[in-house]
């Protein structure tokens, strides 16, 4: 995910967006993969879908719970990735519980994920200190293993994560589970900025962020942003067209 | 827990530096890392007694490998060749055998060996001894054979030992090659391939004020998300300060005493013992405490270590609604802040303790999602303490979660166990021969047992629910048909598919109805200390009638597992023995349910 400090470097915002793969379909994802890259976002994480999914709130919860009904695991999803053919242009990155992974078996999971042309692993019920389950395998097929930061990380163990990150760093802004929100904590731009001083990759602010005034609070102090809930509802009721305008707030260059 | 072998030993330093593990490995057969018997005999000497003494041969003579044997002397002996199976019976010590892992057909023919023990390995390249590359562990996944008869080898390092050990879950791994450095043993990585096998993953993290604990053999762990990693460590070490703190005993046994009504009495049931004919049947009556089981106990004990951390709002699941009972009625007492999440069908089986708690001041969340049942009431009190982490403690009800809960809820419940024993010594000068309990996260059934695990000769039996049978899609028995899995922030077992979703649970009794066991039952279940049983809804009901009947006791729907259990026990033990069935609570909440399923009775 080189392309991702290259982005940086060159002063532009980064766009990530979350989709629940399975969603109304498996045959969704690859549609929803090219309209995403068209339309111009910086990477994709394909969510997989969970009967638990403690960090989530009630959007991305009843995705995955449609995408269940639908019958889409893990394997299924690496396969429908394998299958694309149009060409992927954007990083993919699978974001999934650890309970499917380990069930799926954490070598052939990160085998499967490389074949399937991922190029990130986020886990969020993976804590940094149990990493060793999953990161020397995602080392062997070259995938990075992207950590979580968040509000309540304290310093010690900030500098600690942030040492080892890869990829980019995901600082989490709200205390909270995902979902949209109207505001955020004021707090959250002196973390965020803490976050990138130390970062050795570029920092992206998650969790909440679904309007414009988000991205204008947080510009300054992230190198760029994610995008789930609001993305996942919009698919799931056909106006995706209406996140447009969040894309381009976060990519198209301003002038300050 | 996994055992681990040190193998191919050549220097005293090496053996020194592998006293931690289980067994060491000489290599008899050419190799560099050869040794002569007499060479293998003197470095034996400075390992400690306890490990296992192996030799490692390739197409020797029997002659040769009994010398061995002998001299060393050797406690078993590993055979890499096409050594015949008469060659294998005639040796006295148990015998491992290798074999080199590439396809499905290879793994065919390790189910068929003799041998007590089977190693697997890459195909080996540089000896016979095996190559240092490792194999698709998913190879061993549908085989037939026995984990108790495995050893894992091939390639494992510090690294890669801990995923190798979830993923083939074997007696042994045997590592060479991965702890050298330029072809020679490493003392350092020795140290810390052991560690990183014996499940110890919180070493690897290196904040240093962090214990390295929080598992019991490979289950366990604090998996959470990050947001409260910062809690859970806060209150790893809030807890280990109060536990260690007299003050803070002395307030919670005063609380036990005074307002719980502790201790409770361990009462003989003269016509159960007599009914069943078989051994003396006693009762630990948790089903006396104060709001009616036992959960009072670690609520008490949690919402004294919130206010010691400046805690004043409390989150809790409950099941059958007495963990939530025991919270709100804590809470009032304290004057904290309660909300109880519970999901939807446990509230409309028990109604009761919905009103009971909102009598007592706690606020009551329905939860609709997912079964609408314990499992899904975990998650949504986990999604609030993620949200109010930085004021709120999360007052889980039982021997789960993330370090330090399982550990701690243990700890608070283990007054259940430390009376029985004073109680049965007492009263029989002896200990008992059995003990059961019920299990639904598994609270009660490990306080119960926490005190007498080290004493081997007291079986222990764990009671999980069966619900409408083990082999039907209606039940409970997490430990009879559960798999390894992350569930609620620990590695335990669970009831998941093929692709790692959680499954529903069922059992008429709403406090078992959970997918999981605490991480310490499913490493119990490991080591076979505790044996684990499962009881149908019908047979429980038949024995809430039994000993309401008997001994003028009505159980909880929970408890009366643990006496359906007992039953079939005592038909197999004699009547000088001792029986002890830990009564968890009363019936008293399950009113309804028994009004409507034993309805006619007569
Ligand atoms: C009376 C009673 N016994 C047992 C249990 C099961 O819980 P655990 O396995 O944690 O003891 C419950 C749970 O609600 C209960 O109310």
């Amino acid at each position: 995910m080189k392309r991702l400090e290259e982005l940086k470097e060159a002063g532009h915002k980064a766009f990530v967006a979350y989709i629940m793969a399975g969603d109304g379909g498996l045959e969704k994802l690859g549609e929803q993969i090219q309209y995403l890259q068209e339309r111009g976002v910086t990477a994709i994480e394909v969510g997989i879908p969970f009967s638990d999914p403690v960090a989530d709130g009630p959007t991305i919860e009843a995705a995955g719970n449609r995408a269940l009904a639908e019958g889409v695991t893990l394997e299924k999803v690496l396969a429908a990735m394998k299958g694309f053919e149009f060409e992927v242009k954007v990083p993919l990155i699978i974001m999934t519980y650890l309970n499917p992974v380990l069930r799926f078996g954490a070598e052939r999971f990160t085998e499967e994920a490389k074949k399937s042309g991922a190029t990130g692993i986020i886990i969020p019920d993976l804590p940094f200190e149990h990493r060793q389950l999953i990161e020397p395998f995602a080392k062997q097929q070259g995938l990075v293993l992207v950590q979580l930061v968040t509000l309540t990380t304290i310093d010690s163990r900030l500098k600690e994560i942030l040492k080892e990150a890869e990829g980019f760093v995901y600082a989490v802004t709200v205390t909270g589970i995902t979902g949209t929100r109207d505001d955020l904590a004021e707090e959250v731009g002196a973390f965020t900025r803490k976050v990138r001083d130390l970062s050795p990759v570029p920092v992206y602010a998650g969790f909440g962020i679904s309007k414009e005034s988000h991205v204008d609070m947080l510009r300054e102090d992230v190198d760029g942003f994610i995008v789930g809930s609001a993305i996942v509802q919009a698919f799931h009721e056909g106006r995706i067209a209406d996140i447009e305008p969040l894309i381009d707030a976060v990519t198209v260059p301003h002038s300050v | 827990m996994t055992r681990v072998k040190i193998c191919g030993l050549m220097e005293e330093q090496h053996v020194r530096a592998a006293s931690p593990a289980d067994a060491i490995g000489f290599v008899f057969a050419p190799s560099r890392r050869r040794v002569s018997v007499e060479r293998a005999a003197q470095l034996s000497r400075l390992a400690p007694e306890a490990v296992e003494r192996i030799g490692v041969f390739v197409n020797a003579s029997f002659e040769e490998i009994a010398t061995a044997v002998e001299m060393v002397p050797l406690t078993m002996v590993q055979l890499h060749g096409d050594e015949p199976d008469e060659l294998i019976r005639r040796i006295d010590v148990p015998v491992i055998q290798a074999f080199s892992i590439r396809t499905q057909e290879d793994v065919r023919k390790l189910e068929s060996s003799i041998a007590d023990y089977v190693l697997v390995d890459a195909p080996g390249t540089e000896y016979r001894g095996g190559s240092g590359h490792v194999f698709d562990w998913s190879l061993l996944e549908n085989t037939n054979l026995d984990n108790s008869r495995l050893i894992l080898a091939g390639g494992l390092n510090a690294d890669n030992i801990q995923a190798a050990i979830s993923q083939t879950n074997p007696f042994m791994v045997d590592v060479s090659s991965g702890v050298e450095t330029d072809g020679r043993k490493d003392e350092a990585k020795i140290q810390q391939f052991i560690l990183q096998a014996k499940g110890d993953s919180m070493e690897r993290t290196k904040e240093k004020t962090i214990d390295p604990v929080g598992f019991f053999g490979r289950y366990g762990g604090q998996f959470v998300p990050e947001t409260l990693m910062k809690a859970v460590k806060e209150l790893e070490i809030a807890y280990e300060e109060a536990k260690n703190d007299p003050e803070f005993q002395k307030e919670y046994h005063d609380y036990l005493r005074e307002y719980v009504g502790r201790e409770q009495p361990l009462t003989f049931a003269a016509r159960m013992t007599e009914a069943w004919g078989g051994p003396k049947i006693y009762l630990k009556r948790e089903d006396l405490n104060h709001t009616g089981a036992h959960k009072v106990n670690n609520a008490i004990g949690q919402a004294l270590l919130a206010q010691r951390m400046g805690k004043r709002k409390i989150v809790a699941e409950t099941g059958a609604g007495q963990h939530g009972v025991a919270t709100a009625t804590i809470c009032a007492l304290f004057d904290l802040d309660c909300v109880v999440f519970m999901g939807e069908e446990d509230i409309k089986r028990q109604q009761l303790n919905v009103f009971r708690m909102k009598l007592l001041g706690a606020r009551v969340e329905s939860v609709s999602k997912g079964s609408g049942t314990l499992k899904d009431a975990v998650n949504e009190a986990l999604r609030y303490w993620v949200t109010n982490v930085e004021d709120t403690h999360y007052l889980i009800g039982s021997a789960l979660g993330p370090h330090p809960f399982p550990t701690m809820v243990r700890d608070f419940q283990s007054v259940i166990g430390k009376e029985t024993k004073r109680q049965i010594l007492d009263k029989e000068g002896r200990l008992p021969d059995a003990i059961v309990a019920c299990i639904g996260g598994g609270s009660n059934a490990i306080g119960m047992f926490y005190p007498f695990v080290n004493d081997e000769a007291v079986r222990l039996i764990g009671a999980e629910a069966a619900g409408e049978g083990v082999d039907t899609d209606r039940h409970a028995a997490t430990l009879t048909k559960g798999s390894d899995g992350v569930l609620h922030g620990a590695m335990m077992k669970l009831l998941q598919d093929d692709a790692g979703q959680v499954q529903e649970a069922h059992s008429i009794s709403a406090g078992l109805d959970y997918p999981g066991i605490g991480p310490e039952h499913a490493h119990l279940a490991d080591i076979g200390r505790v044996t684990y049983e499962a009881i149908t809804d019908d047979e429980a009901l038949a024995s809430v009638v039994e000993m309401s009947r008997l001994e003028g006791i009505i159980p909880a729907l929970e408890s009366a597992h643990a006496v359906a259990e007992a039953k079939k026990q005592a038909q197999a033990m004699g009547q000088g023995d001792i029986l002890i069935i830990c009564v968890s609570g009363r019936g008293d909440k399950d009113m309804a349910t028994y009004a409507e399923r034993l309805e006619g009775l007569s």
